[in-house]
């Protein structure tokens, strides 16, 4: 081919250009602008009250981002409720993964009932742990109340009301995790396995020695899926408890939210954003670091 | 394996499959099921499992003054539209992404999925300055354009993780044959990327159907969706858990069946393609 065609130039991979530009030209209007603008908006009092102003204010918003008793408290927050989840979702999808893969009959019945939790919109998590939790009528507060283990309004008492948003995100999120390890176990060499139970390993020898290390891959992709979904959703705490009580749930999404559309400080809002999009980039880029690392392995 | 070991794990499985479907199911099941209570019988104070089923949360959502359709319809067209052009100018792209050869290809990549994971409150910020400037606050158009946002970056990164796993073999068959790279990609390729298309296509309509942040900031009274009408129900003055569960129930349904249907593809879609 490269004899009848030429050298490989762009005129070769026009066809391929054309067929990227669309897409990449909207994707760059829809998320470069606004990317410079949240810049710019940094560097500004933006105001919403009483119509919107904008006033250069140099270095001020970000002079505050970083001496605000309320932002370090909700980076601290968030986390906290950012280790707790993925930690716990980490762990728990884990053994739920070894669980649903020692099934020899249902398991593929189980993995469709687990599944359907990834489809609920996270804001219905929250409504739904709402009503389970329901001081006066709930499932799961009445279950608590009659075996003596909590009695009151989970989502109004400061400690509680954190456990509560984190088994919410981590009710709906472990599955994910869940299946995505059982589709690394699907490549645990069995032949090794087998050999090692001729041997007389035992189950915790084999998960230790064989099982983990050859889905260790897998973990990590797991573990940067949730970490940048964690940092990217806010709806379960915004429709549950709104970062409260006394500020005990307000992640640092909920803090720039409050800043922004309850005090209508958009500039000091978007030096904040700013602080988690750098966040999410470092995620990101141990994403692709470790994406270039399957490729030249497989 | 002795017999007696055999049962203890055996009924260490047991319990653990028990315990996982008991909290995994539990609070669907409930859901559902006092959609369908009589008010009386949700704010009992002992729950109950057996009682007369009632349609009166359904029928009341759908009479009387706030109706639902309008937030339905709302929904399935913006996140209809979204979807479609999320995925057209996606497998455009994911294609040409995946077949070019370019220095700095990897940037390129790093750049469309950086913007798909900016977090949502920080993209509020700015998208809300700049469409409060263009008026595309309280319009269907701005929230298709806040939807592509996140749905575009991952219609493209997955379609190109499809596209890298069907081998360039077949298209240079078809072009020595003589057909062009057009006719080699909408004639060879594309009918087999059937499962990628239906995959991406069902993704990109729940992530959008299920905003809630994005909707709350950007819609008004002419472009609420459904997620809104549920928190619309969250009052001062009490809240109405029948109303509420049958509208979490009509959100929760028809994506769960959807989500079922690309079971296959899901952990691949789920991932952006980094697990097969």
């Amino acid at each position: 081919m490269a004899l009848l065609t030429g050298k490989p130039s762009a005129r070769r991979q026009g066809f391929e250009l054309a067929m990227m530009s669309p897409a990449l030209l909207l994707l760059a209007l829809i998320t470069l602008v606004p990317f410079f603008s949240i810049i710019w908006m940094s560097f500004n009092d933006v105001s919403l009250m009483g119509g919107l102003t904008f006033e250069f204010s140099g270095l001020d918003n970000w002079q505050r981002v970083f001496t605000d008793p309320d932002i370090r408290s909700s980076w601290l927050i968030s986390l906290f409720y950012f280790l707790a989840t993925v930690g716990l979702e980490m762990v728990l999808g884990t053994v739920m993964a070894l669980l649903v893969y020692s099934l020899t009959r249902g398991s593929n019945i189980i993995i469709s009932l687990l599944l359907i939790l990834m489809f609920i919109a996270p804001v219905i998590v929250g409504l739904l742990g709402r009503f389970m939790l329901d001081p006066s009528h709930g499932l799961y507060a009445w279950l608590l109340n009659e075996t003596g283990l909590f009695d009151g309004n989970i989502l109004g008492s400061v400690g509680p009301a954190m456990v509560a948003v984190i088994l919410m995100d981590v009710w709906e999120w472990t599955p994910l995790v869940a299946l995505i390890v059982l589709a690394g176990l699907a490549s645990v060499p069995e032949d090794i396995l087998e050999a090692a139970e001729m041997d007389g390993a035992k189950y915790g020898q084999k998960l230790l020695y064989i099982i983990l290390p050859s889905i260790s891959n897998i973990l990590l992709v797991a573990l940067l899926i949730r970490a940048m979904d964690a940092i990217r959703f806010f709806a379960i705490i915004f429709i549950t408890t709104n970062g409260g009580p006394a500020d005990s749930t307000k992640i640092i999404p909920i803090r720039l939210y409050d800043i922004a559309f309850r005090f209508f400080d958009l500039g000091y809002a978007a030096a904040v954003g700013i602080t988690m999009l750098a966040f999410s980039i470092l995620v990101a880029n141990a994403f692709m670091k470790l994406l270039k690392r399957q490729e030249k392995r497989s | 394996m002795t017999a007696p070991k055999r049962w203890v794990s055996l009924t260490v499985k047991i319990v653990l499959l028990t315990l996982l479907l008991l909290w995994t199911l539990v609070p669907i099941v409930w859901m559902v099921l006092s959609s369908f209570k009589p008010n009386s019988v949700i704010t009992a104070n002992t729950p109950r499992v057996f009682f007369t089923p009632t349609l009166e949360h359904y029928a009341s959502l759908f009479s009387g003054g706030n109706s639902l359709w309008p937030y339905l319809m709302n929904s399935l067209l913006i996140a209809g539209v979204s979807t479609l052009i999320a995925v057209v100018l996606g497998c455009m792209a994911g294609f040409g992404l995946s077949r070019i050869r370019i220095k700095g290809k990897q940037h390129l990549a790093f750049w469309i999925i950086s913007t798909r994971m900016a977090p949502i409150a920080a993209v509020i910020v700015p998208l809300y300055l700049l469409f409060r400037y263009l008026y595309l606050l309280d319009t269907h158009v701005g929230l298709i354009v806040a939807y592509l946002s996140f749905n575009l970056p991952f219609a493209i990164w997955l379609m190109t993780a499809f596209f890298d796993d069907l081998p360039p073999d077949l298209e240079e068959a078809a072009m020595i044959d003589g057909a062009t790279k057009f006719q080699a990609f909408r004639y060879v390729v594309l009918p087999l990327m059937t499962p990628g298309l239906v995959t991406t296509a069902i993704l990109c309509f729940i992530f959008a159907w299920n905003d809630y942040a994005f909707a709350q900031t950007f819609s008004g009274p002419s472009t609420q969706t459904i997620p809104i009408a549920a928190a619309q129900l969250l009052t001062q003055t009490g809240i109405d858990w029948g109303k509420l569960l049958a509208i979490g129930t009509i959100v929760v349904c028809p994506m769960a069946i959807a989500g079922l249907l690309v079971k296959r593809w899901l952990v691949q879609g789920l991932t952006m393609g980094a697990v097969k």
